[in-house]
């Protein structure tokens, strides 16, 4: 999972970067609203953390943009304005979810996840499939009733297709919903996550689509 | 007791009333005394006519010849009140009215001032009574003869004066009189009239307080035009002002919180506040600093105005917000609220005051949230009811009290309560507590409906 994180202070974009991080999020830090709202409509993100006063271009503007041209990513407001109205506005704009500073980043993590999962159409917190189970409220998998030891980046492939089971997710964005903007991204790279994923949870789990991308299936074809 | 009235009104009317009856007691006075004067001379020229027609009876050698002591009328007639006398040194005489009597006289017959040579021959006037209750005007006249002085005396009866004194004075006083309620007449229309402006004023600067008016209209008397200029200013600064503290209080917020957003974030890191202990100050920064920058926004509207804010509109946003804000807890929020029915208080403080409760609602809740409004009076009942726990009887008092966390779940904060009573007491409405008849909690918000 790779999330946008649009807010103007270093030291708070810092701390939550680091903490989505620990949580096995993908994090992309964008410090004003011209460069959150580029970067939102054009990468792949499982959600945005929108801060509402930023420089440049005001939060809601950002927002207003995206939802405009169509850009279904879930976000978060995480700002300052707490009164109703600032909310009623930030809702209107197209916003999926409100928090108010300060805030537990238990909640971020607990909301951000939701989120994602709702966006992915999934409305119960337990995503079951075949053998492999994924709570989405806590981040964690479970392999036959017994928790799953996964990295980073093996977390972020194979959540990417629970969330999407059944489905083909393409290996461009598969790419890019599992790499960090400025990261180094070796071509074989993500041959070399899936042979490890496969080895943990079993071949037949995640189905290669030639040319395509990668399928989590309980039922192979 | 204070001399000077506090009323302008009363204060102009004093003045005036003070002035016009000093006016018109000092004409009734000159006008009078100029009368009496102008009667007095007929009289006075009377009676002088008579001593110098008896004066010459007076002889050089103090005897008065009886000849020529010509007793014309009314001299004559007695009882008339008409009378003269002569005390010459060696002999008397007397009108035929006294009939040989004394010409009654007061003990001491004044000498009166004395006069210039030139006026020496002309009688002096005194008053006295004839003994018999009749005021009588005397003219008196000493003679030098070769013998001695000579008193020549005169008196006729003051009625004769004071009969055409008082058929002249009374239509006198009536107009004066007349005059006065006239005066009196003009000053109330001239106070009316002139203190207009200042109730127009009165009615602008109301209309600007009720929101009616941005400012009071500067078309005014000259008088009053500076006055108007500086209330105008002072309306404007004090807009500024409170529009300034809002940024201000903005910015506060802003760079209270998100620094402090930073902290809780870095303090969650692991190892950072093993016991915990930093989270709890920072936690207690947090609630602080959100219940009293919640109240200085509060604090920060500015008050009744005359807005018309439909409700229903309001209502159905902040249950959209709500819902997706507690996306993870499906509550079915039914609004019962009639488009029609507006408050007049401003959209955000609606949204403030019914935003903290719908949330408290939504917390609390297990699956049912009831929302309806009605019209009562010159209020509006806007009631919040849901199917939580409630609270128990004893706290709904205390559960209004600022800082009082009822909730001690994560995200939550026990000041929307006393936050919204606080906005609503602000608009001369407020907020009642009761058990309600979905078994939870039921709030009841009152605020001021629109005027007219």
């Amino acid at each position: 999972m790779r999330v946008l994180l649009v807010e103007d202070d270093a030291a708070l974009a810092d701390g939550i970067a680091r903490a989505l991080r620990a949580e096995n999020f993908a994090v992309d830090i964008a410090s004003n609203g011209e460069d959150g709202g580029h970067l939102g409509a054009t990468e792949h993100y499982d959600a945005a953390i929108l801060d509402l006063g930023l420089p440049r271009r005001d939060g809601v503007s950002v927002l207003r943009d995206w939802r405009e041209a169509d850009v279904r990513l879930p976000v978060l407001i995480l700002t300052a304005r707490e009164s109703w109205s600032d909310k009623v506005t930030g809702f209107k704009a197209g916003a999926d979810d409100y928090l108010v500073k300060p805030f537990r980043i238990e909640e971020l993590v607990m909301r951000l996840r939701a989120l994602v999962r709702r966006a992915a159409g999934h409305a119960a917190n337990r995503i079951i499939c075949g053998p492999l189970a994924f709570d989405a409220q806590l981040g964690q998998f479970e392999l036959d009733g017994l928790p799953l030891r996964l990295t980073a980046f093996e977390w972020r492939v194979l959540s990417c297709l629970m969330l999407r089971k059944g489905a083909v997710v393409e290996r461009l964005e598969l790419l890019e919903r599992v790499y960090e903007g400025d990261a180094d991204v070796d071509s074989n790279s993500m041959e070399v996550i899936i042979g490890r994923l496969r080895r943990k949870i079993g071949r037949e789990l995640i189905e290669t689509v030639r040319g395509r991308g990668y399928r989590l299936t309980a039922a192979p074809a | 007791m204070r001399l000077i009235p506090k009323s302008l009104f009363w204060r102009l009317l004093a003045i005036s009333t003070i002035a016009t009856l000093a006016a018109l007691i000092f004409a009734a006075f000159s006008i009078g005394h100029v009368l009496e004067r102008f009667v007095m001379r007929g009289l006075d020229e009377r009676l002088d006519a008579q001593i110098a027609i008896v004066a010459r009876a007076v002889r050089p050698d103090g005897t008065v010849d009886p000849a020529l002591a010509a007793d014309l009328p009314p001299f004559d007639r007695p009882g008339s009140g008409w009378a003269w006398e002569i005390r010459a040194p060696r002999g008397t005489a007397r009108s035929r009215s006294l009939a040989g009597g004394d010409l009654p006289l007061p003990p001491a017959i004044p000498r009166g001032h004395r006069r210039p040579r030139e006026n020496a021959g002309e009688p002096r006037p005194f008053e006295a009574d004839d003994g018999q209750g009749r005021r009588l005007h005397y003219r008196a006249l000493t003679v030098s003869v070769a013998a001695g002085d000579a008193l020549i005396i005169a008196a006729g009866p003051r009625e004769i004066v004071e009969r055409p004194l008082r058929e002249a004075m009374l239509p006198l006083l009536l107009s004066l009189g007349l005059l006065g309620l006239g005066l009196a007449a003009a000053t109330l229309v001239q106070l009316r009239f002139g203190l207009r402006p200042l109730h127009a004023l009165r009615r602008g600067l109301s209309d600007v307080r009720a929101g009616r008016l941005r400012h009071v209209d500067p078309d005014q008397p000259a008088e009053l035009q500076p006055l108007v200029r500086e209330l105008n200013a002072l309306i404007d600064e004090n807009a500024a002002g409170l529009a300034g503290a809002r940024a201000h209080l903005a910015n506060l917020a802003h760079g209270i919180k998100t620094p402090l957003a930073a902290l809780v974030v870095e303090l969650a890191e692991p190892g950072r506040d093993p016991d915990g202990r930093l989270r709890a100050l920072v936690a207690r920064i947090e609630d602080s600093a959100r219940h009293h920058l919640g109240r200085a926004r509060a604090a920060t509207q500015s008050g009744p105005r005359r807005v018309a804010t439909p409700l229903a509109a309001r209502i159905s946003d902040l249950v959209a917000v709500l819902a997706r804000i507690h996306a993870e807890r499906p509550i079915a929020a039914e609004v019962a609220i009639d488009p029609a029915i507006t408050v007049a208080c401003d959209p955000q403080d609606v949204d403030e005051i019914a935003g903290n409760l719908l949330d408290n609602g939504w917390r609390w809740a297990r699956g049912r949230i009831a929302i309806s409004a009605a019209r009562r009076g010159a209020m509006v009942d806007l009631v919040i009811e849901d199917d939580g726990p409630g609270i128990p009887e004893a706290e709904l008092d205390a559960a209004l009290q600022p800082g009082r966390r009822l909730d001690e779940r994560p995200g939550g904060h026990g000041f929307g309560l006393s936050i919204a009573r606080e906005l609503a007491e602000l608009y001369g409405g407020g907020i009642v507590l009761e058990k309600g008849d979905l078994g939870g909690l039921r709030v009841r918000v009152t605020l001021p409906a629109p005027v007219g």
